[in-house]
């Protein structure tokens, strides 16, 4: 069964590396709130395999002045896309 | 009442908020309606299963009691990831109750063969 991840708290909270150990392939993940932090330089998402869609919440990066700053691999989001996606995955494992 | 596998992961450490109480209770609830209930201590989590705690000192409830109604509750396996242990340098001896350590791999498969983990 497929999951969607949603991280909610900056990189600070290590929740990334916690995260990755349930992670497999063909889950999502989904930052939101503080989370976006995650998006932008220096590159922490290095050790997320190609096999995992990045996606991030559009109105928490335009809050936070980061959505020209995001890596090529995220893809922004809406909040109509996020519901999508919760029910696009067989669950949603929220990380905060 | 369709029978679901439900994942409860405790991540925080024991007294610092009520997060590690909430998990418990609501594992309990689950475990109540006779659901397939798993429960994983990660992270911070595991500093839940250290022995020989007293809260009275901090005027909280100690943990360990409430982790042994688990068991009574039909939770029989309480189950640790093995790297938050190494982290920690904790090891099995180190712990309030008996628990079944995962691996890496077994962690990852006990999330992804669960109908609903619940991530606190």
């Amino acid at each position: 069964m497929s999951a969607l991840h949603t991280i909610s708290a900056s990189p600070t909270s290590g929740l990334i590396n916690s995260c990755l150990r349930l992670v497999c392939p063909g889950d999502g993940i989904l930052f939101i709130q503080d989370g976006v932090y995650h998006c932008c330089p220096p590159d922490l998402l290095g050790d997320v395999s190609q096999d995992n869609a990045l996606f991030a919440l559009r109105e928490d990066l335009l809050a936070r002045g980061l959505l020209g700053k995001i890596s090529e691999r995220i893809t922004p989001v809406g909040f109509g896309r996020f519901v999508e996606l919760t029910v696009d995955y067989d669950k949603v494992i929220s990380w905060s | 009442m369709q029978r679901k596998s439900l994942t409860f992961i405790t991540r925080q450490a024991p007294y610092g908020s009520n997060k590690a109480k909430l998990v418990i209770d609501a594992a309990l609830a689950a475990a109540v309606f006779e659901q397939q209930v798993n429960f994983l201590f990660m992270d911070d989590g595991v500093f839940q299963l250290v022995q020989n705690q007293n809260a009275e000192s901090i005027s909280s409830k100690t943990i360990g009691r409430v982790l042994e109604t688990l068991e009574l509750y039909g939770i029989e396996q309480a189950l640790v990831d093995s790297v938050s242990l190494e982290e920690r340098d904790l090891s099995a001896e180190d712990l309030a109750i008996p628990v079944k350590i995962l691996n890496v791999e077994q962690v990852r498969q006990l999330a992804a063969r669960s109908d609903v983990v619940i991530n606190l």
